[in-house]
């Protein structure tokens, strides 16, 4: 009994911190309509701010907290609805989902600049450890109680909002008709910057007070990704009720102090249960709400526009793309053609969501754990060989795909009857609880029947050998550049024929409006089955060959944060262009890639590993920060390039000009007359040149754009933006 | 025997009677006009019917079968159609396009035999005159020929029954004489039934033979246009006095 009563105050103290984050969430959704996934950073932001205050300068613990819940959480709030989420009314679901990613990237990243990770840091508890008294024989701090009573004001206190004031009456009308609201008087603006400041203080209040009672070690990721839990208690209540979000935060505490206390320790992995829990709890919730019926859409238009290539033009660009690889691999050392394989690599993933989000309007949050699927089936079953002779089968990697389909299929079917936002939150629970349960499965166990003894990622390291398609062997990074392209290319025009296909067209109509699709016909779940299977085969091909280029991988190479910025960076190219997935996959590729090879300086060469840390810092942040401005042109950089160079076209001569240019200067590179910079330099000069010159010379080219042909024509963009891009892959490391 | 039957269907929002005991029939080979103000029912009704949205209580019948319990798909493939009110088009396509894939879409479930469907897209265009149209983006249209669009994309699954939501709203007074035109020549010559939800009175009243009068959630009245004209309930409730 006395065990039992301890269990129940620690799940109910963390049930109470669950409720307070989730309820945040609930308020600035019903208000603005958007869904913070920054919630998680926003509150681990707060609790390094707060130990920054606290423990770093030794402010008295008011003084911070006021600081921190008073004064710069609601700022942060306020600061990102007035900035950010404001701008991004009538855009799609996947542009305001990736918003708020970017956000919370960006927040992790800049976490992880102020706070060096290597420095171990803690937060104690209010009032120190030895702040208790007895209830009913069992101990309980004083920390614990506050949270608690938090819990409870907050519950009552949204509550009372919503139902007994005026404002508050008049926030939950916001989400229902903005426009209409203002007509009767009321500023649907000054309401949701209000919600937002309210979100942001109590995310603050959440990464407070659960930072101690979980051990009090400020960790970035663990920190995000525990209020990130909170989403599951928010879905209770179904983004709505918060007597139901705060009785599923409840329900989420108990059953994992529960799980942590009464399942035998024999389990090996009931550990990693309880931390995949809320996770597994937020699937559940999402299959079993009740369904959200079809209907017509709430807007009549999106700001996204996608046009489709032809097959000429197509063909032609992915000859280009490996015409450039091509050359480029005759100039770059191995690791830079390894970082640029890995960017394509990428790429590739990237297309699976060209397909899945960009063509058939569903959004997969977690691409790259499919990925870590089919890596798992391929280290197991698809291996031929030993030692360095040790190579991925052809069928190893066909069987590999066909896996991740079906799981793609089985994940998939519960959730396909759900839409937009609470299909994302389902592939991210799915995502999370790979990590935490199928990669963090790594201490040998015993099956029961078959007495085998097993794990599905011994030793938390897998070490994957190249692949061998056939007479091609990939242990050459040159062969598998150049493979790696050519299969981008290969699904990349597959992709781009599909959509110009009867089953393309089907996937657009269900994307547009699954209300007539359906009256038409069509069968919605067959249609979202088939393309969410062919999807994660594609992401799962992506994964195995990003596992054999990285050779051994860990928990680390599929966390759910690198799915994350690879979906944002993807959309931030063109979410509906295979150009925008290359985009994205090798800015994906790049940045992270740069992280994995500082921190491997930093372990390597602990003393002068200043610079690189702040350059990981920055190629971090910026991404984020391109992800965040989405609101101004939310179809994606691709078409705003194709835009900007498309009149060069009809003045031939610039355009002829800036091309021997190049030519020039990556002959003077081969040659070795110069250093692989200048091209880079190079190519950006003439880059940035070349619209501007062409204005000059030939304004009138610049001056009538309607007499270029129909935007539907072109797609991928100019050779000159896309050799920009590989190469600033090539050169930008050491 | 009537293509479509509904009977005592009851739908409420919130508290709020939307549909009560609607019970009404629309025969086939002929135009059967659903009329009434704004708020009546009408779209909630055409809603319930094509399976967007599940009835309290009540029956739909499609050609003599049951779809009560049947989803939007099952209910289009025992041959309903439909138009919205809100337009539904499929944006990103074009004008060509949207009605095209209705036409793919009907070919992956028919058990009637393949159509040809360029054939088929060209045909239909030509005969609701977009033909000058075909290749625009559909989100360039004026509302008026946008909800022609509309009709041609329902008419590519070869429906029996046929239900059009305010199809002549945005239309001019020429191109809604037309379309009274054509729905009649659809039904003359097709061996279909069309539903109409109008609020342009001489369409109804020149294009039905049968017309059924909603108010409030109830049938107020049923008859062929010259009773329902006539009717005092009717133009106490809607059509107003001359």
């Amino acid at each position: 009994m006395h065990l039992f009563l301890t269990y129940t105050i620690l799940g109910l103290v963390t049930g109470a911190v669950y409720g307070i984050a989730a309820s945040g969430l609930v308020l600035t959704y019903t208000t603005s309509g958007i869904f913070n996934f920054a919630q998680g950073a926003m509150a681990m932001l707060a609790a390094f701010t707060y130990w920054q205050f606290r423990y770093g300068w030794n402010w008295p613990a008011p003084l911070a907290l006021f600081a921190v819940l008073v004064v710069l959480a609601p700022l942060l709030g306020m600061v990102l609805y007035v900035g950010i989420m404001r701008g991004l009314r009538q855009t799609a679901d996947v542009t305001k989902i990736v918003v708020t990613i970017g956000i919370m990237l960006g927040l992790i990243a800049l976490a992880q600049w102020i706070w060096s990770p290597g420095v171990p840091r803690t937060d104690g508890l209010f009032f120190g450890n030895t702040a208790k008294f007895k209830v009913l024989g069992v101990y309980v701090t004083d920390h614990e109680a506050i949270a608690l009573g938090c819990g409870v004001l907050i519950a009552v206190g949204i509550r009372l909002l919503f139902t007994s004031t005026r404002t508050g009456v008049a926030m939950r009308a916001v989400v229902d008709n903005p426009a209409l609201l203002q007509l009767n008087g009321g500023r649907p603006e000054r309401l949701a910057a209000f919600s937002w400041a309210l979100g942001g203080a109590m995310a603050a209040l959440a990464g407070i007070l659960i930072t101690p009672i979980s051990g009090g070690t400020l960790d970035v990721h663990v920190l995000t990704l525990l209020v990130l839990d909170s989403i599951a208690a928010a879905m209770f209540g179904r983004l709505r009720s918060i007597w139901l979000t705060f009785a599923g935060a409840l329900v989420l505490g108990l059953a994992g102090t529960y799980v942590l206390g009464y399942f035998p320790e024999s389990w090996s992995w009931a550990s990693n249960f309880r931390i995949a829990l809320p996770m597994i709890v937020l699937f559940v919730v999402l299959i079993v709400l009740p369904q959200e019926r079809l209907r017509g859409a709430t807007l009549l238009r999106t700001r996204e526009r996608f046009t489709v290539p032809t097959m000429r033009s197509a063909v032609t660009w992915g000859v280009i793309l490996l015409l450039v690889v091509l050359a480029l691999e005759q100039v770059m050392g191995t690791s830079d053609m390894g970082s640029l394989t890995v960017g394509i690599i990428f790429g590739i993933i990237a297309l699976s969501l060209t397909l899945l989000t960009g063509y058939a309007g569903e959004i997969n949050l977690a691409p790259v754990s499919f990925g870590a699927i089919a890596t798992i089936i391929v280290f197991h079953l698809g291996l031929s060989g030993t030692g360095t002779a040790q190579r991925i089968t052809f069928w190893g990697l066909l069987l590999g795909m066909a896996v991740t389909a079906v799981v793609g299929g089985l994940i998939a079917l519960p959730a396909l009857r759900l839409r937009g936002l609470y299909l994302a939150l389902a592939t991210l629970a799915f995502g999370v609880f790979v990590s935490d349960m199928i990669i963090a499965d790594i201490a040998p166990h015993v099956l029961p029947i078959f007495h085998l003894n097993y794990s599905i990622f011994p030793n938390g390291t897998l070490q994957i050998p190249p692949l061998k398609l056939g007479p091609i062997d990939l242990s050459s990074s040159k062969t598998f550049l150049t493979t790696a392209t050519c299969i981008f290319i290969l699904i990349g025009i597959g992709l781009i024929a599909l959509r110009r296909s009867n089953y393309g067209r089907r996937l657009t109509a269900m994307k547009d409006s699954p209300a007539a699709a359906a009256t038409l016909g069509q069968n919605l779940i067959k249609l979202k089955l088939s393309v969410f299977m062919i999807s994660a085969a594609i992401a799962g091909l992506g994964g195995v060959l990003l596992s054999s280029a990285s050779v051994s991988v860990n928990s680390d190479t599929f966390i759910i944060f690198v799915s994350l910025a690879l979906v944002m960076l993807t959309v931030v190219g063109g979410i509906g262009n295979v150009a925008g997935a290359l985009m994205g996959g090798i800015l994906a590729g790049t940045a992270f890639q740069a992280l994995t090879s500082t921190f491997s300086n930093l372990s390597t060469d602990a003393g002068g590993g200043g610079f690189w840390s702040v350059m990981a810092n920055l190629s971090l942040v910026a991404p984020a920060l391109v992800g965040v401005s989405l609101g101004r042109s939310p179809s994606g950089a691709v078409p705003d390039i194709v835009a900007r160079y498309k009149p060069l076209w009809h003045a031939k001569g610039v355009l002829l000009l800036g091309v021997t240019a190049e030519v020039v200067a990556y002959l003077l590179v081969l040659t070795k007359v110069m250093g692989n910079w200048w091209l880079v330099l190079a190519t950006g000069v003439i880059a940035i040149a070349l619209p501007a010159v062409g204005q000059l010379v030939q304004p009138e080219a610049f001056l009538h754009p309607t007499k270029a042909p129909p935007a539907r024509e072109t797609l991928e963009p100019p050779p000159v933006a896309a050799e920009l891009l590989v190469e600033g892959v090539v050169d930008a490391r050491p | 025997m009537p293509v479509l039957e509904v009977s005592e269907v009851c739908v409420a929002f919130g508290g709020n009677q939307v549909l009560s005991e609607v019970s009404l029939t629309v025969a086939g080979g002929g135009v059967t006009g659903l009329i009434g103000p704004n708020g009546a029912g009408k779209t909630t009704l055409f809603n319930v019917v094509s399976g967007l949205l599940a009835p309290k209580s009540g029956r739909v019948t499609i050609d003599g079968h049951d779809v009560t319990k049947a989803g939007p798909s099952r209910r289009a493939r025992r041959g309903l159609a439909r138009t919205y009110q809100r337009l539904e088009l499929f944006t990103s396509l074009t004008v060509r396009d949207n009605i095209r894939v209705a036409g793919e879409i009907r070919n992956s479930w028919s058990r009637r035999g393949r159509m040809d469907v360029a054939t088929e897209t060209d045909r239909v265009i030509a005969l609701v005159g977009l033909g000058d149209v075909a290749d625009r983006e559909v989100s360039e249209l004026p509302t008026g020929r946008a909800r022609v669009v509309e009709v041609a994309r329902a008419l590519m699954t070869q429906p029996k029954i046929l239900l059009l939501d305010e199809p002549a709203s945005g239309q001019t007074e020429q191109e809604t004489e037309a379309f009274g035109r054509l729905l009649r020549q659809l039904v003359d010559e097709r061996d279909l039934a069309i539903c109409l939800v109008e609020h342009d009175v001489g369409l109804v009243m020149g294009t039905c033979e049968h017309i059924h009068v909603l108010d409030y959630g109830q049938v107020i009245a049923s008859g062929s246009p010259d009773q329902v004209k006539d009717d005092p309930v009717v133009v106490n409730a809607y059509l107003g006095t001359p």
